[in-house]
């Protein structure tokens, strides 16, 4: 293998896949890319054996070949080098080894045999779409804070992609909770969708996928099956396995029945809530919410007898309610309100919480109240 | 097919041995509990070849009659249920199998002179084969032979431990029942070597409690205990339990006694767990000799054959009693660290030849550089009045008063990491880390208890599968979980439902949590798993909220942690049991220089 390329270009390819690559491993292979140079470019392969990330950098490739290099070396080299460099890459030295060339510096990286590194085995796909780029955006984004990272409920450990029930009119929705809270997001249901297996995609494979979206705006072709699915975005290809487990009926938590509703502007809340959490410096991080008509008083007092209190102007008139949060949960809820005010359905001050995005109607967050 | 048939006596004397006499020392065992019941002053017992060759025991208790003599032999016959009550049991023995099991395995020989009886009598058995009473010489008082244990059951000698292992679990054996009665003189000879002589010791009891446990556990213990003597609800508690910086790596030197009777309980066990928890590392043992008396109906005794564990009719006051009793004693200590500490930093001292001795150059004055000097020439004339200290007098207070105090007067800083202080009579070392740290924790556990736990509630609460037993354990202490904000309820038989936890925990492995405190409840019949998750977090957090080694405290500071540390219950460890100072006395110090 020979090839010279743009540093810039090598660059990008290697941000889309060294991340999947973890940083220690116990079988050696894993820690390394697969690079293939074939014609006018060198592909890139990344795996840990449950995602597989392939990205194409142009090239002018001098000599055909394939090898492994160690992933976060090399990428740590190529970002190390200096802007507007041509990279040479050769194997031509010895097979064990990599050359890289850059002006006047030289590196060699070691090498394992290509044959050792594990191929992702594609399989058929039962179902496959083209997604506007914002639409998995959105899907993606404005749930994955709600993925759970506590491990023995694993079937939480994602985000869990599908189509609604019958009864509800057709989308394509993505919901996660971490049993503390949900988030539940929709787009249209783009073609060939339809009748589509609900599917959990893992925290990792969310993370890295939104990774390849950035600047990039061109649909997306995801294929899905019931163990795996695969998102090509441009030149990257990234296939994940699926969790393999049930997702929780959540529609049973969303309360459809709650009848105290608030109305606030969505920044000036967030602000306040983060100002007054300031005082909850322990990990419990409560907040309370009093609310009376017309008005929302937030407050939050600390083990040391600290205290704080804020109070906001809201559209409330349904009698007077005390409800306390995980002012963290919170934040991270309103970080997803893009709209002037959200809208808070609450019951009680011991039942689930509704909050929605006040001009998006097909986002909705839920969130369990904390006694304090 | 052979035919039903019962077993001939003598083999039944031989399986009934099996269960109580397992090794020569529970043959000692329930030969000294003989004497002690038969009203000994002074009992003395001889070993020979680890008790496989001699086990005597000779006692100036009541004695026997001629007519006693036979009987005792016999099976299930006793003196000491006068009254044939199982659930009043006064004695430390009361089956009446100990002598005919042990006559049932070896050569066994009783001589016994009853109180007022002119004459002693002898009786010997062998392998179980009772003879004649003789005639025999002996004071007044019982002596008992066992000789050539276990030779009627061969199999049983093939698993006798060495000589040498048999003769320590003996020794265990009489150390242990001589805890609990000082005022029984106890001796053991073994192969011709007193290993143990406890003489009665005079005095009220808890003053003669404590000599009998400094000769049994030694001096650090004796000098680091804390007297405890609380009662409640017709139970007392009396004992010594040692300072949490007086630790061991196993609970051997754990010792519990209920009644009288030496057992290992794993309820009392647990309650003492529970006392020391976060006072001492994970994996240490506080040293503790804990006496209980109840009433002889609140507790079964008859349990276990060798009576090494009993059940309370009220465990859960017992328990009570016991952790309420140690941890108010061990609040009481407040600051106080172990004597063995400061034993350890002298022994550290000592051995450095004079020669090599170069003291690193301390950063006492660190304001006067070239005091140093000075300060090593002023060591020799007391009072001193180092450098340090126009500073520490800085805030108002003459440094004099301030060494009243427990800890004394702050003097100086160490690698910024040491505060030295002095006090009347010698000099103290805290280590400022490990010492706020403490300070921090308890002022976080208090709040934490003021306010009482946060629960986050499940959006989607967890179901955990238990087994039936285990569920149902948990939900009968779903209050108290609920108080530490575990809110649980049963789902079902042999699962339990998560509503709400508490929300210190983040998001938390609730399966796991959840059978942790399913097997400790299985256990030792506690949920302490909750609360130590909770302070370890609350630990964690005043690691990282407390002053750092490395910083740089002035006099006021230093003086500061100081009070804080006296006024702060159990601030003499960290949060991982380990010292949070040192006190070197003015008289080790000048041993330290050869000056007494």
């Amino acid at each position: 293998m020979k090839l010279t390329t743009e540093r810039s270009v090598l660059l990008k390819s290697l941000q889309h896949v060294q991340s999947v690559v973890e940083r220690r491993n116990t079988i050696p292979i894993l820690s390394n890319l697969m690079l293939s140079a074939e014609d006018t470019g060198v592909s890139l392969t990344a795996t840990d054996m449950d995602i597989a990330v392939i990205d194409k950098a142009a090239a002018e490739v001098h000599q055909n070949g394939a090898t492994t290099a160690p992933a976060h070396m090399l990428y740590d080299i190529v970002r190390k080098l200096p802007e507007g460099g041509q990279i040479a890459l050769s194997t031509e030295g010895a097979a064990d080894r990599m050359d890289i060339r850059e002006g006047r510096s030289n590196f060699t990286l070691p090498c394992l045999p290509i044959e050792d590194f594990p191929a992702m085995t594609e399989g058929e796909f039962s179902h496959s779409f083209a997604v506007p780029a914002a639409d998995l955006k959105r899907l993606i984004e404005k749930t994955r804070f709600a993925i759970s990272t506590e491990e023995t409920r694993y079937y939480l450990n994602g985000i869990y992609l599908h189509t609604p029930a019958d009864d509800e009119p057709p989308a394509l929705r993505s919901v996660a909770t971490d049993g503390h809270r949900l988030a539940q997001v929709e787009v249209d249901l783009p073609d060939g969708a339809a009748g589509m297996p609900g599917v959990i995609v893992p925290r990792k494979a969310v993370n890295e996928t939104i990774k390849l979206l950035e600047d990039h705006d061109e649909p997306v072709e995801v294929a899905l099956s019931e163990n795996k699915i695969r998102f090509a975005i441009g030149a990257a290809v990234l296939t994940s396995k699926l969790i393999d487990g049930t997702f929780p009926d959540y529609r049973r938590v969303i309360p459809s029945d709650n009848d105290k509703v608030m109305q606030i502007p969505g920044k000036a809340f967030a602000d306040a809530v983060d100002r007054v959490s300031t005082i909850s410096s322990d990990k419990t991080r409560a907040i309370k919410l009093s609310l009376e008509s017309g008005k929302l008083t937030l407050s939050a007092s600390s083990p040391e007898q600290a205290s704080a209190s804020e109070e906001l102007s809201v559209d409330y008139d349904s009698g007077a309610l005390d409800i306390g949060f995980n002012s963290r949960y919170v934040l991270d809820m309103t970080d997803q309100i893009e709209g002037d005010h959200m809208r808070f359905r609450m019951a009680d001050a011991a039942s689930p919480t509704l909050v929605s995005d006040g001009d998006d109607s097909r986002a909705l967050y839920v969130l369990m109240p904390m006694r304090v | 097919m052979m035919a039903l048939r019962l077993l001939p006596e003598h083999l039944v004397n031989r399986i009934a041995a099996g269960e109580v006499i397992e090794r020569p020392a529970a043959a000692l065992k329930e030969l000294v509990e003989n004497a002690i019941d038969a009203g000994a002053g002074r009992i003395e017992a001889v070993l020979g070849d680890g008790g496989r060759s001699l086990i005597a025991v000779v006692d100036d208790g009541h004695g026997m009659s001629r007519d006693e003599l036979a009987l005792a032999v016999t099976r299930h016959v006793t003196s000491k249920l006068p009254d044939d009550d199982l659930g009043n049991i006064r004695c430390l023995g009361f089956r009446g199998e100990a002598l005919p099991s042990i006559g049932a395995v070896s050569r066994l020989s009783l001589t016994s002179r009853a109180r007022g009886a002119d004459q002693a009598w002898r009786l010997s058995v062998a392998a179980g084969k009772v003879g004649d009473p003789a005639p025999a010489a002996l004071g007044p008082g019982t002596r008992v032979e066992v000789r050539d244990l276990f030779y009627a059951t061969p199999a049983r000698l093939k698993f006798m431990k060495s000589a040498r292992a048999e003769a320590m679990a003996a020794a265990d054996v009489i150390n242990q029942l001589a805890m609990a009665r000082p005022d029984i003189g106890f001796s053991l000879v073994t192969d011709g070597r007193a290993t143990i002589r406890l003489d009665t010791t005079q005095g009220e009891l808890m003053e003669s409690r404590l000599a009998r446990l400094k000769a049994v556990m030694g001096r650090d213990f004796a000098d680091n205990a804390l007297a405890i003597d609380t009662a409640r609800d017709g139970i007392r508690l009396t004992g010594y339990a040692g300072l949490p910086t007086l630790d061991r790596g196993n609970a051997r030197l754990q010792f519990l006694f209920v009644n009288g009777r030496p057992v290992r309980d794993k309820l009392i066990y647990g309650a003492v767990r529970g006392a020391y928890q976060d006072l001492i590392a994970r994996h240490r043992h506080p040293l503790i000799a804990l006496f209980l008396e109840l009433a002889p109906d609140a507790v079964d005794v008859n349990v276990h054959p060798a009576k090494a564990e009993v059940r309370f009719r009220e465990p859960g006051s017992v328990r009570g009693l016991i952790v309420g009793a140690l941890r108010h004693a061990l609040d009481g200590a407040g600051h106080r660290t172990a004597t063995t500490i400061a034993a350890a930093a002298l022994g550290a001292a000592r051995p450095a030849p004079p020669g090599l001795f170069a003291p690193p150059v301390a950063a006492i004055g660190r304001h006067h550089p070239a005091s140093e000097l000075a300060e090593a020439a002023v060591a020799y004339q007391a009072p001193l009045a180092p450098p340090a200290a126009p500073e520490a007098g800085k805030d108002g207070e003459p440094v004099d008063a301030l060494e009243d105090f427990p800890l004394g007067a702050a003097r100086g800083q160490l690698h910024d990491s040491y505060v030295i202080a002095q006090t009347r009579d010698g000099l103290v070392i805290v280590d400022q880390h490990a010492a706020h740290e403490r300070l921090v924790y308890e002022r976080m556990k208090s709040a934490l208890a003021a306010a009482g736990v946060a629960r986050q509630m499940m959006l989607i609460p967890e179901v955990v599968e238990l087994d039936a037993s285990g569920a149902e354990r948990l939900a009968a202490r779903a209050d108290q979980l609920a108080e530490l904000g575990l809110v649980i309820e049963p789902f079902g038989a042999g699962a339990i439902l998560v509503r709400e936890v508490p929300a210190l925990l983040g998001s938390v492995d609730v399966q796991g949590l959840v059978r942790d405190l399913a097997d400790e409840l299985a256990e030792i019949d506690q949920t302490s798993v909750l609360r130590e998750r909770l302070d370890e977090i609350c630990g964690t957090m005043a690691c990282h909220g407390s002053v750092r080694a490395g910083r740089r405290l002035n006099a006021a500071e230093m003086n500061s942690l100081l009070r804080e540390m006296e006024a702060t219950p159990r601030s003499g460890q960290c949060n991982h049991g380990r010292p949070t100072y040192v006190e070197l006395k003015l008289a080790d110090i000048e041993r330290l220089f050869g000056r007494r």
